[in-house]
């Protein structure tokens, strides 16, 4: 490097009056870093670059021939530029070339003296632009030749000097600039500086990029290029998407998708992040690529793709900066073996049900059968449980709309069911609970002991919880047969819900209260205040439900009272301390030792024509639904939304967060009594006899 | 962590000396790693790949960010992803696009998350709500697809148009 510095001083000195005399020309060549372009302008080698190449590797005649010294008029400079040249070019270029690209030695020892944009083996990014090329060149002609001559030599000193003096020759260059000159630097500067991030940095960092990325921006990138459609339609993108947003509300964007396979999510989730590290080029993701690929009449795509399969410029970029990356996982067969479809072709179809729901597209079909008001009903796949005024609970078909089998042996309506694969067990108000074989019709056997009509019921693992009249809730177990009561509701209680793995109930009653009672202790640990009606449901949300506190509204009329404990414990949640709740529970010392909370959110609707959404560890009110006309009889709610039918014979949709109703639907004659809510469709029963189903399906 | 020493040496890929507090060199997990492992040997830690005034650039962050809570769990980051940047970042991330690209590479490979983080962001908010031929023009990107291949391609993207 020493030699070096002496061999620019000496340069810079003798063209220290050229540098002066030529200045203002000079702000304009900003362009002409790269040596391609002296090429073009000063083609054509001469005996003086001969001289200069001999000392050179041989591989670099052609790229680099400064055939320009050759006619120097001035001696001096002929004497102070050739040396430089001499000395710098080899350093500068040398060390690249097919001969040598097999050692990685070599390009360890290349790298550390370029920076990327300056490595001869990588394609630049900045392409030459040859509009302004020309325009270069024309005005480069109207010069006199010996002032043509001193330009060269400059551009020549420049182009081959290595960067430390590189930035020397530019902060001269500046210092002499005078302001629109600089102003003209710094438009020009603006305009050169575009890196296209994506192809530059490597694939983890772009996918890190990309995952930033709203759904339309994905879909706009993937049509940027072909290296950008790579990334941008890979699975380590669109598996990222699929869990941010199905089954939840995105924080970015506040959109949520119906839910699929979660466990599908998960386990594709360690694949997905080796992929991400081990990322390459050649290995697209297995949709997107391929049916281009294939569809694509152009037999110019495969040999491209074969282009890029070799040892690529775009590929050698990315390996400096993570030398880590192997060329190809071996398991890669494998991995396109057992994948059936491209995470963007899941997250697509999600999106579609999504946006139907968002805009109200759906297919309606209706169940007619029975005789009285239909009051409860349930669906899993293609099975609708409906329970009716009518005495009878009816089994459909929701594919076909076709009725399978009606059960019968209750006295008296049925007013609530629940169904899983082997059992349905139905509440009526003859008092008794039954327990069917729906697939067959049997009744298997009919349980006893509420004083009242049975009008809610909710079975979870081995606990079973009936609601009734008689102002009770019992719970029966089905492991041990026990049974109990939980006393405190002052008038009918509508609605419970059984939480196993907080081993708590909720329960709703027409005393305008909702309760949460523990199942250890069978007392009630909270009563919700707010509702100046009778509450008809309470529906716990999923413990994923994310509710960002500053959306709640500031209701001081809702509160909720903590049963036989003293400890305002509720400043601690507010905080957020949830962590804390694990040492010292805000639902009292039964919770303290590592017992999982309640659900943390509610939502009940009542006859005070309101939805509430309830905070449970604070008992806080967090917003108030208004919208329906009458009394909200019917309720079913996700993550995603709230769907609420009344007694003014309305439908309508709620976004949880914003409070916000989404969508009404009518159709109805009567009441809607029941809600069924599903991850692409919900069902709806009604006093006018009938069920109808909305499906939003693409 | 025997060593009492608060400052560290660094050594620019250009050559140049820089000295910087040790919790604020910290913030690079590379760097704590190394010291961890082979304790402070009191001379300068060469950083290869990284010039000199990225190198600034890079310890100005962490010299800002010396008291942020460290980097919580990968899932949480996922949960919660939005492209928000604060407003001092924002800033500091008013830089060339060649600074910003050498600025993510330095925070990849000084394992700097939080600075990886927000360069990444800043090139996700240079990406969004532009069309294909404005993102092509912000980053000089050449249009390699034929135009039968363009039309199809924005054919099979149309469903995310809203």
């Amino acid at each position: 490097m020493e030699a070096g510095d002496r061999s620019l001083r000496e340069a810079s000195d003798s063209s220290q009056t050229f540098l002066m005399k030529m200045a203002e020309p000079t702000g304009n060549h900003s362009d002409l870093f790269q040596q391609t372009s002296f090429q073009s302008i000063f083609g054509g080698a001469s005996d003086d670059s001969e001289e200069i190449e001999t000392d050179a590797d041989s591989n670099l005649r052609k790229p680099h021939s400064f055939g320009d010294t050759a006619t120097t008029p001035a001696k001096l400079v002929n004497e102070n530029v050739a040396p430089f040249l001499v000395k710098h070019i080899p350093e500068q270029y040398a060390p690249l070339g097919p001969r040598r690209s097999g050692k990685p030695d070599d390009l360890s020892l290349a790298s550390s003296k370029f920076c990327y944009r300056h490595r001869p083996d990588v394609k630049c990014r900045r392409q030459a632009d040859e509009p302004s090329m020309d325009k270069l060149q024309k005005e480069l002609e109207t010069l006199p030749p010996s002032d043509q001559q001193g330009i060269a030599h400059v551009w020549s000193l420049f182009s081959a000097a290595p960067a430390k003096h590189r930035k020397l020759i530019l902060q001269g260059i500046m210092a002499q600039c005078c302001f629109p000159q600089l102003s003209f630097v710094s438009a020009t500067v603006r305009d050169l500086i575009r890196i296209d991030f994506l192809t530059a940095l490597p694939p983890e960092i772009s996918f890190k990029i990309l995952c930033y990325l709203d759904t339309t921006s994905l879909c706009k990138a993937a049509q940027v290029s072909r290296r950008w459609r790579a990334l941008a339609d890979d699975d380590v993108v669109w598996h990222r998407m699929c869990e941010q947003h199905i089954h939840r509300k995105c924080k970015k964007c506040g959109w949520g998708l119906p839910l699929l396979e979660r466990k599908r999510l998960r386990e594709a989730k360690r694949e997905i992040e080796m992929r991400a590290t081990n990322w390459d080029v050649r290995s697209p993701s297995p949709g997107g690529d391929e049916s281009v690929e294939s569809a694509s009449p152009l037999p110019e795509d495969s040999s491209s793709l074969k282009r890029k399969a070799g040892p690529s410029e775009e590929t050698a970029v990315v390996k400096r900066h993570c030398p880590s990356v192997e060329p190809q996982p071996p398991e890669d067969d494998n991995y396109f073996k057992t994948r059936y479809r491209p995470w963007k072709e899941v997250y697509k179809d999600r999106f579609k049900v999504g946006s139907n729901w968002k805009y109200g597209r759906c297919s309606t079909k209706v169940f007619k059968g029975h005789t009285n008001g239909v009051m409860c009903l349930q669906f899993e796949d293609n099975i609708l449980a409906t329970g009716s005024y009518d005495a009878t609970i009816k089994i459909w078909d929701t594919e076909t709309g076709e009725e399978l089998r009606t059960l019968r042996g209750h006295a008296s309506g049925i007013r609530c069911l629940q169904f899983d694969d082997t059992k349905l067990i139905s509440g009526s108000m003859d008092r008794c609970l039954k327990v069917w074989n729906w697939r067959t019709g049997e009744c298997i056997s009919t349980y006893t002991g509420h004083r009242g009509g049975v009008i809610g019921l909710h079975f979870d693992a081995t606990i079973l919880a009936s609601a009734s009249v008689d102002k009770t809730v019992k719970i029966w177990n089905f492991e041990d047969k026990s049974t109990f009561l939980l006393r405190g509701h002052t008038d009918w209680v509508n609605a419970v819900r059984v939480d196993t793995r907080s081993r708590t109930v909720f329960s709703a009653s027409d005393d305008c209260t909702v309760r949460l009672w523990d199942l250890d202790s069978k007392t009630c640990i909270r009563t919700f205040h707010g509702h100046v009606g009778q509450v008809q449901q309470v529906i716990p949300l999923p413990r994923e439900f994310e509710f960002e506190d500053h959306d709640a509204e500031c209701d001081n009329d809702n509160v909720s009272t903590i049963s036989g404990d003293t400890e305002p414990a509720s400043l601690q949640a507010a905080l957020g301390l949830e962590s804390n709740a694990a040492q010292t529970s805000v639902f009292g010392p039964a919770f303290d030792n590592g017992r999982p909370a309640p659900p943390r959110y509610i939502v009940t609707s009542a006859l005070d024509s309101t939805i509430r959404l309830w905070e449970t560890t604070t008992g806080r009110c967090l917003r108030t639904f208004f919208g329906h006309l009458e009394g909200v009889w019917a309720l079913g709610a996700d993550t995603l939304r709230i769907v609420s039918g009344a007694e003014d014979r309305m439908v309508k949709i709620w976004d949880p967060r914003t409070g916000k109703c989404e969508s009404t639907f009518t159709g109805h004659s009567g009441p809607v009594t029941c809600i069924g809510l599903g991850d692409s469709r919900f069902a709806t029963g009604s006093e006018d006899c009938e069920v109808r189903m909305y499906s939003f399906r693409s | 962590m025997s060593s009492s020493n608060p400052t560290l040496v660094f050594m620019s890929s250009d050559g140049v000396e820089i000295t910087v507090d040790r919790d604020v060199a910290e913030r690079s997990l590379l760097i704590k790693n190394m010291l961890e492992d082979l304790g402070e040997t009191g001379e300068a830690i060469p950083i290869p790949n990284v010039n000199e005034a990225v190198l600034k650039k890079v310890i100005e962050w962490c010299a800002h960010h010396k008291n942020d809570p460290a980097s919580t769990g990968d899932d949480d980051d996922s949960r919660r992803k939005t492209t928000d940047i604060d407003e001092w970042d924002q800033k500091f991330m008013q830089v060339d696009q060649e600074m910003l690209f050498e600025i993510i590479l330095a925070a990849n490979y000084l394992d700097i998350k939080g600075l990886l983080d927000v360069g990444c962001k800043t090139v996700a908010n240079m990406i969004k709500g532009k069309s294909p031929e404005e993102i092509r023009k912000t980053f000089n990107i050449q249009n390699d697809f034929t135009p039968e291949e363009e039309d199809q391609i924005r054919r099979e993207n149309e469903w995310a148009e809203e």
